[in-house]
């Protein structure tokens, strides 16, 4: 005779995979993937290409020209290159007063009046090395950050040549001398079996951050596939009276695994489609032997554990609650423990062996994400760090499921209001 | 033979409230025992912790000759009042899954729920899913359900509530073929008719205790033969003012009236209007239910203390 616990994690997995919502999230990772990936390379060619007209008003009386002749060269570019893909620069000199703010706010007018784009302002002392005195960009698109980036580029080019040139200083010759030595980043030299030694490899980011951070998404979108489904589950049947029908055949403990070992199930199935999937995608491009056995393994682990530990909160919700609008109102706090790896994780990327990094890791609703992804970052977190992680998310995912199963087996036949936190902790302490 | 079920000093309460109090009973093996009662008095409470859904604050439940929450649990089926179907199952999955948490496999739960599913006219219905279904259609799957794992114990909540009589009387032939192949039936109904003709023995709860258990004969003995079932030429309007009437249920066609003394009341009802059809009979099951559960009585229909 089955195991009804099985029963229950049988149907709960085949009601599932049938579902819309698994199909969807089966195909939302790489859709997602596809779609960013290709809205990054459309939009980078889909620039504004509309001419930007700006008037100068130069008062050195000498970096107009200048000025016009790199406008002139770059639109000679832009002109060449078809589909066109940048705008062309037009500027005109205008001459002003020095304070003379009625010709400055006729400029504000036509820029207002779309005539010319902005203004620029080169102070009298932009020549002078010893003046802190900006240029001056005038425009009303303070969000457009093109057009003031090449006129700033451009003008203190020409001050700097200029500068260099007044002082007698050879400028190519100084841009021989402040030449920047480049670091390379590399792995460390191995030594093979026969005490050959192999050179070092040179540092790849798609190796050491882009795989490994591939690993916790998948780690992250597979529990997140799962788990939440258990809230709609128990809610409907709570709703429809099913599990009325189910606790005279099961008691509340194997009907609680049952759902846990389904939903896990559900889990273990999207991070097995999408490695194998990954891994196809890696080794076509070469970085096949970047995911070890051991990374297989302790995404297993680590995905077993976030599975019944988020299910369980989740089941929590639900046994709680008679109505979805009820559960919403309790989502927060568990969305919040949920959305922590999601929020640290760029920071523990930039420094995993920060005491930040570390004190995250090991706490257990963040430990299976980035306790992951410490991991396949070289050189790894200490061995101590990892047995005391999983030791300590271990614990918490027990206790986590044996708060649920109590919570579950006293509100999964409550109806009406939702229960309180505080009525919940009084049936995870009462037998 | 040891009863089905013994309840001995039951009691519920729930925020203080007794739903039941101090409960006592036992349902016969083989037999179908019908629990009556007005909205709220306790029935579905005594049949949830019967199934173990619920646990009593006191006292002890014995089903199948075991106190153990989950000894039974098999040979136990339980049809809810509100029916409980996962509305995107077809039905021949659901039906598979619910025997099989009863301890059946598959292979000798599809012929049985061939053979059920034949019986109640549900051959097309094994793809369907269960949202496309009636109401009608739903309770049949349900109940289905409830008896493909053969158990020895079948408790029903409501069954017929709902059905139209087509419905409700192959359910009802249903239930008799089931009892016929030796399990213990408890239903509870509001149709007082349907427990009259169906039930063995019949327990009413009232506010928590228990105010009737017995046959319908040994109920309707309690109370002797006070009703008088009549037909006149000039309805019920001829009643008022009649000496003798304690009370009157007016059908529109006929009444049926009770009365302390037959004889007289005979006399004065012929000399106020003709009398086509005049009765001595025994209250029917449903004039009882009234005259203890209704609200001005407070109980006061009950029978007189050991009679019980």
């Amino acid at each position: 005779m089955k195991n009804k616990a099985l029963i229950v994690a049988i149907s709960e997995f085949t009601t599932l995979v049938r579902s819309k919502a698994f199909i969807v999230g089966l195909l939302m990772m790489p859709i997602f993937s596809g779609v960013a990936i290709g809205v990054q390379k459309f939009t980078k060619d889909a620039t504004d290409v509309k001419d930007r007209r700006f008037a100068v008003v130069d008062r050195t009386g000498t970096l107009f020209a200048p000025l016009k002749a790199a406008a002139d060269e770059w639109n000679a570019g832009v002109r060449a290159a078809v589909p066109q893909t940048a705008p062309l620069y037009l500027p005109s000199e205008v001459t002003l007063d020095a304070n003379d703010a009625q010709g400055l706010a006729a400029l504000s007018d036509r820029v207002r009046k779309e005539e010319i784009y902005a203004f620029v302002e080169i102070p009298a002392t932009a020549l002078d090395p010893a003046s802190t005195e900006p240029l001056r960009y005038y425009s009303n698109h303070p969000a457009y950050r093109t057009l003031p980036g090449w006129i700033t580029g451009t003008v203190n080019r020409e001050i700097v040549n200029r500068r260099f040139r007044d002082a007698a200083v050879d400028r190519a010759l100084v841009s021989r001398l402040t030449r920047r030595v480049e670091m390379s980043e590399l792995g460390l030299l191995q030594r093979d079996t026969s005490g050959a030694i192999k050179a070092a490899a040179p540092i790849d980011k798609i190796r050491t951050v882009a795989i490994p951070v591939g690993m916790m998404m998948i780690l992250l979108f597979s529990v997140m596939s799962g788990a939440p489904q258990l809230l709609n589950s128990v809610i409907e049947e709570k709703m429809s009276r099913i599990s009325e029908v189910l606790i005279g055949s099961v008691t509340p403990f194997e009907l609680m695994m049952g759902k846990l070992a389904g939903s896990v199930a559900v889990s273990l199935l999207l991070a097995g489609v999408y490695v194998v999937g990954g891994l196809i995608v890696a080794n076509h491009f070469g970085y096949g032997d970047v995911v070890r056995g051991t990374d297989i393994g302790w995404l297993l682990l680590f995905l077993l554990m976030a599975s019944f530990m988020f299910g369980s909160v989740f089941i929590t919700i639900g046994a709680a609650c008679s109505d979805l609008k009820d559960a919403q109102g309790m989502m927060p706090p568990a969305m919040l423990l949920l959305m922590l790896p999601w929020l640290t994780w760029f920071a523990v990327l930039n420094a995993p062996d920060s005491p930040m990094a570390m004190g995250l890791s090991f706490f257990p609703t963040a430990t299976p994400f980035l306790m992951l992804l410490r991991i396949m970052l070289p050189p790894g977190p200490p061995v101590w760090q990892i047995a005391v992680s999983v030791a300590i998310t271990a614990l918490a995912t027990v206790v986590m499921v044996y708060a649920a199963g109590k919570i579950f087996r006293t509100g999964l036949l409550m109806q009406g209001k939702a229960a309180t936190f505080g009525e919940m902790w009084r049936w995870v302490r009462t037998s | 033979m040891p009863p089905a079920i013994r309840l001995e000093s039951v009691s519920k309460r729930f925020n203080g409230v007794a739903a039941v109090d101090a409960l006592t009973l036992d349902v016969p093996d083989g037999s179908i025992y019908g629990f009556i009662g007005p909205n709220g008095s306790g029935k579905t409470t005594t049949l949830r912790m019967i199934m173990r859904i619920l646990l009593p604050d006191q006292g002890r439940i014995e089903v199948l000759g075991s106190a153990g929450t989950a000894a039974a649990r098999d040979r136990v089926s339980y049809l809810p009042e509100e029916r409980g179907l996962y509305k995107k199952m077809t039905v021949r999955r659901l039906l598979r899954y619910y025997g099989q948490l009863k301890g059946r496999t598959v292979a000798e739960l599809d012929p049985v729920i061939d053979e059920w599913m034949a019986r109640l006219g549900m051959q097309e219905w094994g793809d369907k899913v269960i949202e496309a279904l009636s109401k009608g259609m739903s309770q049949k799957v349900q109940f289905v359900g409830a008896v493909i794992s053969k158990p020895d114990l079948l408790i029903l909540d409501e069954p017929f509530s709902g059905l139209d009589p087509v419905n409700a009387e192959s359910l009802k032939d249903a239930v008799l073929e089931i009892r016929r192949r030796g399990t213990t039936v408890v239903f509870s109904t509001h149709d007082m008719a349907t427990a009259e003709r169906m039930c063995d023995r019949i327990f009413m709860i009232f506010r928590g205790r228990k105010v009737l258990d017995g046959t319908l004969a040994d109920i309707q003995a309690q109370y002797g033969y006070d009703t008088i079932r009549l037909r006149t030429a000039d309805g019920a309007a001829v009643l008022a003012g009649v000496p003798g009437v304690e009370a009157v249920n007016d059908y529109g066609q006929l009444q049926e009236v009770r009365v302390s003394d037959p004889q007289g009341f005979l006399k004065a009802l012929a000399s106020k209007t003709a009398v086509h059809q005049f009765e001595i009979m025994r209250p029917s099951l449903h004039d009882i239910f009234v005259r203890i559960a209704r609200p001005e009585g407070d109980g006061v229909g009950m029978p007189s203390a050991g009679t019980e």
